[in-house]
This record gives structure tokens, sequence and C-alpha cells, in this order.
């Protein structure tokens, strides 16, 4: 901390001296009579009538209730709303920024047109007019020529139902996809489809307010600071919930771990069938529980007998005692014991398998619909507005699927293609793998993918190869970008359409699967900013210039959220009266589905399938086995990637009250480490993975909190946009570094944890 | 009525939402924040134990700020340590001479939390309270919230065997009481801060009646360039420590200027 010199302080003391005199002359003397005179300024909430709107939060994709508070048409600040299950009143870092993020200087304030060439950066500003015309004038053509298939449809967070799933569907498109789900959540809930018969779903349904033993894998609580969880985890650990957390950094839940395995990055699969290995051979599962509801144990015994805590131990750098301890500790407490599912967990590329063996340890635990293990989702009632038939449905999934919808059936287009991903033949089922759908861009195999509209995702900064992506760019014949700011693929665009931000827009309604089901509305607290446009309303504008006017017949948002709403008997005025949410009824416990005489398990034997017989079938292992993944060559460190609490992938870099807070990210690496190749902290490095690819430069961390063979660095730093003053440039990009990622042969999700970096001087 | 803050640190997983809701709430500017997280760590790989420092103001009872201050810019009010900026002439004082280096130099004038007074003073509750995803602060009567502290402090014994209450005396009390899991140095708070010298209260007296002598005067002021001194000593040591010991978080990028 940089302090006064003691000189100028001498200095200071006279000159105050002389403010204190020149104080006293106008009769203010020192304590509180002066405080009376101007201090304290009346709060912004006393400077004119406060407005409440209810809005869910869009800094991350976890959409917290919010109230937003507006006075004299400024939004002044967002509180979490108390009538909401998922914020209760309290809000994240980056979900009290939003209104920071409204009023970032650098977001795109109007339509544009590209002139110079794609990724120079260069656009003309036009009217909405010319923007749609020109777009649909574009897609259309590219659907005259290739079919409707041609046009693929990428979109992330909150908006993005109306072009990844809406028009996506209507228009006729299966390639349509979502990074949340294969870059992030499709191994853990396909691979939860085909054990319990159902997804994970959007909250990780943990029982918390019994639960007695958390583990987690991988889940930063705390680092990633999604605010329900946050909440949760604290309130049931200090309620004396026993937490085991396993991972190779001490990261702030390791902290608060009672026990902490610090494992080699890649082999979590070996703890998990070693923890299997222990709860059977002990005979310390839940046995008429897995005899009620699960198949499949005497294959699982047999499986699991040569993976034993000794095995496991050599793979994992665990001790066989710390195994077999936290193996007991959760046994003692079952069924109030669950490992927590977390959420981005492509990591290796047999993530399914790895998640397979965490619904597997689960099901020995009892935790399904027992009371303090894991309750069962309900998603909310809520007919959806009347359309005509889609033609094609469900083209994404993922995070939209609702649970218990199978994703078995590969959605087909009008003309009968399937998507371009692969899926059937490289991957086995799964929503859109987004990533999948890079290559058939620049090879045309199976087919031409022609044209590509963004919504919200910074391509750039999320899949990983992004050179492979900007040839795929180059190649395409229309590329549309819808984002609020001049994220770094924008300058690739062909036509860009400025977003209004969530604070000034009406959207979609959000249902929210819980223990008591839940519906959210959005409506703007003010009218949008600059010349930007509600994405519904640039999904509706273009589906009426493209033929699509059956699916649009609303002539105003307000209209198409009251017919939704009538099917629950509200309206917008009547959500907004009774504050913003709905709260419905759910059925988390086995015991109601026992009394209602039908099975949670929506498989194809109604139960727990601990051996799948649809793995065996595809060539694939109906029981998971420990796969070694690559190790990281000499001098090369295996680079681990994760959260920091204030920021959300790379959406949020810019907005300038987080900016301020933490302008870029750092490189964790082990002190003895750093020392060894003479770096301390705060010193600045690039890094270099071994296909020679770069990014920095970022300082270095030096701290005991990591393993030797890894180094670890927030996602979402490190763009190269020159639009974002605040983020260009700032800090490293673990997407940059990434030349490779490994298929999940089951959900198609890529698995990036196997690319390696080493610290190298600046460029 | 005295009133103060509980922050329980085995609660708070440094999420850094209080220190946005302060920022949000009282509509700070760039490079101005009144919480900063700082992370601490000790052992070695993989023998570790840390937490994160949640640095704010203590707001003690005998607050050395207050008693330097030479406009009364810094004030106490229901045991709590207010800040006028409005009549803040800069001096740094309160910067230098703080036992906890909590006010920092922002904009030419001193800059601290200030317990929220214009918000709770119109009948709001302080932004960082209502926050707190992890529900690890409170604020109310500072007799309740003691003893709140203190019956956590009981609940926390089986987990952490050295859990203990930190501020019912230090600095003649503090408006800001922590529940801790572990020693207060383990996250870089002295276990006793130094008292304020009585000269410096003298020296208050001298600031203001300028008819005292002159040699008075001089020895007052000693007093307090004593205590800066000693400050400054103490930052010295402080940085020297910090360049050895691994690891700030992202939030603690020490921007502010002094
Ligand atoms: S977790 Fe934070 S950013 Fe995400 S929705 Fe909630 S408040 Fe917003
Ligand atoms: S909001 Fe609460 S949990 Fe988060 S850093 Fe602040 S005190 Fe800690
Ligand atoms: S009490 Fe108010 S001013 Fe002080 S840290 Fe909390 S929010 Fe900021």
């Amino acid at each position: 901390m940089a302090r006064v010199e003691l000189e100028i302080t001498r200095r200071q003391f006279l000159a105050a001296g002389v403010a204190g005199t020149a104080l006293l002359g106008t009769g203010m003397g020192p304590g509180r009579s002066n405080m009376a005179m101007n201090y304290p300024d009346p709060p912004w909430f006393s400077q004119g009538d406060v407005v409440t709107t209810y809005n869910y939060c869009d800094m991350c994709p976890w959409k917290c209730g919010i109230a937003v508070q507006t006075v004299n048409g400024q939004v002044m600040k967002i509180d979490g709303n108390s009538l909401d299950p998922k914020s209760r009143g309290m809000l994240c870092g980056r979900g009290q920024a939003g209104v920071s993020f409204m009023n970032d200087p650098d977001r795109l304030q109007s339509p544009m047109i590209r002139t110079g060439e794609r990724g120079e950066g260069k656009f003309r500003e036009v009217s909405w007019e010319e923007a749609l015309d020109y777009t649909a004038e574009k897609i259309l053509a590219i659907k005259d020529t290739y079919g409707p298939e041609a046009l693929a449809i990428f979109g992330h967070t909150t908006g993005d139902f109306w072009f990844t799933d809406y028009f996506a569907q209507a228009w006729g498109t299966p390639n349509a996809a979502k990074p949340s789900s294969s870059l992030c959540l499709s191994p853990r809930d396909e691979a939860s489809t085909l054990t319990l018969g159902f997804p994970v779903g959007g909250h990780e349904p943990m029982d918390w307010d019994e639960i007695e033993c958390i583990t987690l894998i991988g889940s930063h609580i705390g680092e990633d600071s999604r605010n329900t969880v946050m909440q949760d985890f604290i309130e049931s650990r200090s309620r004396g919930a026993q937490v085991i957390v396993v991972d190779p950094r001490f990261s702030s839940a390791a902290a608060k771990a009672d026990h902490w395995l610090p494992i080699k990055p890649g082999t979590d699969t070996a703890l998990l069938l070693a923890w299997i290995n222990v709860l059977i051979t002990e005979d310390r599962f839940d046995r008429s529980y897995i005899d009620e509801w699960a198949t499949g144990l005497d294959e699982l015994t047999t499986h699991i007998q040569e993976f034993t805590p000794e095995w496991a131990a050599g793979i994992t750098d665990l001790s066989a005692e710390q195994i077999r301890t936290t193996a007991r500790v959760m046994s003692d407490r079952l069924p109030q014991a669950a490992i927590m599912p977390g959420r981005h967990v492509t990591w290796y590329g047999n993530d399914s398998q790895r998640m397979r063996a965490v619904f597997i340890l689960n099901s020995l635990l009892g935790v399904y619909g027992r009371h303090g293990g894991m309750y069962f989702n309900k998603s909310p009632f809520l007919d959806s507005y009347p359309h005509p038939p889609f033609a094609v449905t469900g083209s994404s999934g993922g995070c939209s699927a609702e649970p218990g919808e199978e994703s078995a059936e590969l959605p087909l287009g009008p003309t009968g293609k399937a998507r371009a991903d692969g899926a059937r033949d490289t991957f086995l089922r799964g929503p859109t793998a987004m990533q999948e759908l890079i290559d058939p861009m620049i090879t045309d195999d199976p087919y031409r993918i022609a044209g590509l509209m963004i919504y919200g995702v910074n391509l750039l900064n999320s899949i990983p190869i992004p050179s492979r992506t900007i040839e795929a760019l180059k190649k395409l014949d229309f590329v549309l970008a819808v984002d609020v700011l001049p994220q770094e693929h924008v300058a690739w665009a062909d036509v860009v359409f400025p977003e209004a931000t969530f604070l000034e827009r009406y959207d979609e309604l959000s249902t929210v699967p819980y223990k008591t089901p839940f519906i959210q509305m959005r409506e703007p607290a003010v009218a949008p900013m600059y010349d930007t446009m509600p994405g519904w309303m640039m999904a509706r504008e273009l589906g009426l210039r493209v033929g699509l006017d059956a699916y649009f017949k609303w002539e105003t948002i307000e209209e198409y959220l009251d017919i939704r709403l009538r099917s629950v008997g509200s309206s917008l005025e009547k959500m907004h009266d009774a504050g913003g949410v709905i709260i419905q009824e759910g059925k988390p416990y086995l015991d109601e589905f026992v009394a209602d005489g039908e099975s949670p398990f929506h498989t194809a034997s109604g139960k727990i399938e601990l051996s799948v017989a649809e793995l065996a079938e595809a060539g694939l292992d109906a029981i998971p086995v420990y796969e070694p993944t690559e190790e990281p060559p000499d001098g090369y460190y295996r680079l681990l990637y994760g959260r920091n609490p204030l920021h959300t992938f790379a959406k949020t870099q810019n907005t300038p009250v987080l900016s301020d807070l933490s302008p870029e990210n750092e490189l964790w690496i082990n002190e003895d480490e750093a020392a060894a190749l003479g770096y301390v902290s705060g010193d600045k490095v690039w890094l270099e993975n071994d296909n020679g690819d770069r990014s920095g430069p970022i300082a270095v961390k030096a701290t005991q909190r990591i393993r030797k063979d890894a180094v670890f660095m927030a996602h979402g730093f490190g763009q190269n946009a020159e639009g974002l003053t605040l983020a260009n440039g700032r800090g490293a990009s673990d997407t940059k570094l990434m030349s490779r990622y490994k298929l999940d042969p089951i959900s198609g999700g890529a698995g990036m944890r196997i690319n390696f970096v080493r610290l190298v001087e600046g460029d | 009525m005295a009133y103060a803050f509980l922050l329980d640190m085995s609660r708070c997983i440094g999420c850094e939402a209080c220190v946005v809701a302060c920022k949000s709430g009282n509509q700070l500017p760039v490079d101005r924040q009144y919480i900063k997280l700082i992370e601490h760590t000790s052992g070695t790989f993989p023998d570790l134990t840390g937490g994160f420092q949640n640095h704010r103001c203590y707001h003690c009872a005998d607050a050395t700020c207050v008693a330097v201050c030479p406009t009364g810019a810094l004030f106490k009010e229901d045991g709590l340590t207010r800040l006028n900026r409005d009549a803040c002439s800069g001096c740094g004082y309160c910067v230098q001479s703080c036992p906890y280096e909590v006010p920092v130099m922002s904009d030419g004038r001193s800059s601290k939390c200030d317990a929220c007074a214009s918000n709770v003073g119109a009948g709001g509750s302080p932004w960082c309270v209502t926050t707190c995803p992890a529900q690890a602060l409170k604020y109310g009567d500072r007799d309740e919230i003691l003893a709140e502290a203190k019956e956590r402090v009981v609940a926390l014994k089986d987990r952490y065997p050295k859990a203990q209450v930190y501020g019912e005396t230090q600095a003649g009390g503090l408006g800001l009481i922590l529940v801790l899991p572990d020693d207060p140095e383990t996250l870089d708070i002295p276990a006793d801060p130094p008292a304020t010298p009585v000269v410096v209260d003298a020296w208050k007296e001298v600031v203001q009646p300028l008819s005292m002598g002159a040699t008075v005067l001089a020895a007052a002021g000693a007093g307090v360039l004593g205590i800066i001194a000693r400050r400054n000593h103490m930052a010295e040591l402080r940085e020297v420590d910090d360049k050895k010991k691994a690891g700030v978080t992202a939030g603690d990028s020490d921007t502010e200027e002094v």
C-alpha cells in the first residue's frame, strides 16, 4: 500500500493547522455541530419517489429475482427480491453491478452493417429498418440455396430463448446451440438422465436444509458466486454439516472444508470408484434403498472389487486412509450426505462417465428423494404461448430442456436433415454440441452451414481453438451478432444488432424447476438507452420479414406475457402487484411418489440404473472405469480455469464497477514452482501452450494454494476487443490457450482441461 | 445508544458482494471502496489453513482517526465512526494513524465506511448487510451484537477450537464485532492495536484554542507525528511481509492512491 512520506506529512501538518484555523474562523468547530450543517447527504432513495420494477438478474445465468429501484427515471440500485426463492433478498457482487452493466459507456448504440473486411471491425450505423431488412434478405438467400439447416444459431444468457429456441424452431434449424450445454453441463445432465431418468436441471437439488455432509468435486462455491448456492452452502455448514472438498486447489470452499482432498487433476473417477468400493465392500451403503429403487448392484459389486482405496491412492495422490475416512464420513450420515453435481463438468472428455460415478455414489448413499439428500426438482406449470407446430422441435435443448424431457430423439430439420454436429456418430446423445458445428462451417461436411446468428455468446472467448472459429467466421456467407457490447467476435459480424439490457426490456418469463417451482418476470425499469432494441422484438421483426408471421401473432410483448400468465390465473399487472414472482407446489420427496404409486426415475427400468445397458449397446462402459488423462509435457503445467466472484464468463470484464474492483485475472502457480522459475507474486508473464499459442500478460500469484503440476486462472479475461476500453488486453485468456479439446463420446461435451502451458517472457 | 456490526468470518466466503453493494448503494465513484477482501494463507501445500481478511472500518470507540482529525470531519456518533468528507481538509492524518490501516485518500479526501450514515439515517439498513449471501453480516444494538457474537463462538468451538470474539475491548471497544475462527494474527489483524496516546487528545485541544502556548503545540504535535512515524514503520514492515507472502485476490489489487 503506497503511503504518504513522512516529509509530506510534516508539510501537510502545518497546512492543516492553518485549515483548522480557517474553519474555526467560520465558527464551525470540530465535532457534531458541523455535521448537522451538511452531513450526511440525503440518500438517493429520499431524493424522489422510488419506483420498483421486478426482474431477474442477467449478470450470470443463475437468474436471481431482483427488485430494481428507480428514482426520477434513473435506475439507482438493484436489490434481491425478498419473495424470490433464488435471491431471498440477497445478491452477489455481479448482481449488485447490474446498473453499471447497463451504464457501460462502451455499449453498442446503433444497428450497424459492415463496411470493411470481416474481422476489421469497420461498420456504418444504419436504421433498424435497414438492418432487419438486410438480415432477412441474407438468411432467406441461405435458406433458398442450402435449406433452413444452413443457418446456425448460437445463444447464451437470458434472452437467448427468442433466438436459440423460439426463432430457431419456427425457422427450422436443428443447428441451434448453447455453450451452457456442450461446453459446460451436457455430461452432467446426460449422465443423470442415463442413470436416474432425468437431468439435474438448472438447480443442483441439494436438500440443503437438512443435509449433514456436502461433497464438492471441483465446485468453487464462493469463487463461483451463485447467490443461492453460497447462501445454502454456508447456512448448512454453519448448522454443522460436514464439508468434503476435492480440488487440486485450496479454493475458498476448500478453506471452509472439514476434509480437503488435493487431488491430482484428471483422476477424480478413480477416487469416486474407490469411494464406491468402500461403501460396498464395507457394507456401508443404503442397501434397502438400492434393493427397492435400483438395478445393477451385482454387476457394480463385481466391477468395483479391484478399485480399492490403495489402487486409487497411487493414481490420485491422495492416501488410502483419506479416501476411506471420507467415504465413512459420508456413509455415517446417509442419506443426508450428497455429492453436489456441480455445473461446469466438461473437463477431460470422459466426463459423462465421471458424472455417472457421482450419481452411482449418490444412489448408494440413498439420497434421491430423501430429506437431507437431494430432492426432485419440479418445473412450474405455465402454458406456452399458442403457436403453430414448430418446424423443428427441441433444436438446442440443453439448459432450456425441462427435467423429465427426453433428449433421445434427434430433432430433424424440415428437409429431413439432422444436426450437423455428429450426434449419434461421434457421440451418443445430448443437446447440440456448439463446438462440433465449427468444423462443418469450414468443411461443408456433413452439409454446408452458411449463416450464423450469435446472441450473447462471447464466441472467441468460450469455444476452444479460437483460431478454428475465426477460420469458420471467414468462410460463412452471413454473420449476425446480437449483443450489448462490442465483444471480440462482433468485429467479425456483417450485421450488428445492439440489444437493450435486462433493465430496459420485457422478456420471456423465467420458469424455475425447484423444490417449490416458481415463475419470475422481467419488466423494464427504464426505456432502452440509445438506439437499442429488446431481443424479443428483434426476433419478431425478423420473423415477420421471413414469413414466420404465424409464430409472432402478438402485437406487443405485454400481450404475449399476459396470455401465458392467464394459464396460472395471473397477468403482468397481478404478478407485479404480487411482488414479481409466482410460487407453486413441488413434489420433492420419494414418499410422495410412493403414495401416488409412481416412480420418480424415468429410466427404461423405472429404477436407478447402476449399470446402463444403452451404454454397453453403444460399445461404451456400462459402469464407469477410470481412464488416465494425458500428462503435461516437461516444463508445462496443466491449465485449470475457473471463476472469480466478481465476473461471469467473458461477459462482465468491461462492466465499470467490476473492472474497477477486479480488472484482470492472476495466474495461480505453486510458490515453490514460481520460485524455481524465478517469479514472485505480481510479476507479469505470458503463457504459451504446447501448440505455441500465447496469451497475456498476466500477473503471477505465487501461492501454496495449488498443486505443483497445474496452474489456474479465472476464465473470461484476456479479451482482444478494442471497443471494450476496460477489458481489452487485460489479463490472459484460457480459451486462447486451448488448442485442443477431447470430445465426450456420451454427451458431446468438450473436455478442455487437457491443455498445457508454460510461463514465458513478454511479447 | 451504541450500534455495531457483526462480521462472522466463519461464514464469510469472500464473495465481495458487500464490496459492490456498498459501492452501488452509496454511489461511490471509480477507485473508491470501503471494503476489501484480502486472502490469507498459512502453511505449506497441502497442510493449509486460510481465509479472508474482510478489511473495513472497525469503528473503534477510542478512534485514533477521530483523535487526530483536525477538522472534525471524522467524529463518533452512536458508537460508530462517521466521516463527513465535505469537512475533510485532506491532511491524511487519519490515513497515517489508524491502527487498522482503514482510511485511504480518494480524490484528495479521506475515505472509509461511515456505517451508511445517509442510508441508515433515512431509515435503510447498511447495504453490505442486506446483500451478504452468507449472512456473515448483521447490524444492530451493540450489546445484542456482542451477545450474539459470544453465542456464535460457543457454537463454533467444535469446528474451530480457537474461535473467538474480537472487538469487545480493542481500541476501547469496536463497533465492528468479529467472530473469528482463529487468532486475529492469522488474518493479519493486530490482537491488540496500539491505543491513542493521551497527548493526541491534548493536541486536538491545541488546534482549537490557538491561545495555547507554542510549547504545548509542539509537544502535542510531536505526539501525533510519533504515532504517524510508528504507523509508517508498521506499514513498511507489512509491505516487506506482503512481498514474502504469496497471494492476493483479484479484488485486492491495491489500486487506491494515497
Ligand atoms: S448469482 Fe449473482 S449474477 Fe447470478 S443471477 Fe444471482 S445476483 Fe445475478
Ligand atoms: S458479502 Fe458476506 S460473504 Fe461475501 S465477502 Fe462480504 S461479508 Fe463475506
Ligand atoms: S456500512 Fe455502509 S458504508 Fe459501511 S461498508 Fe457497509 S455499505 Fe459500505
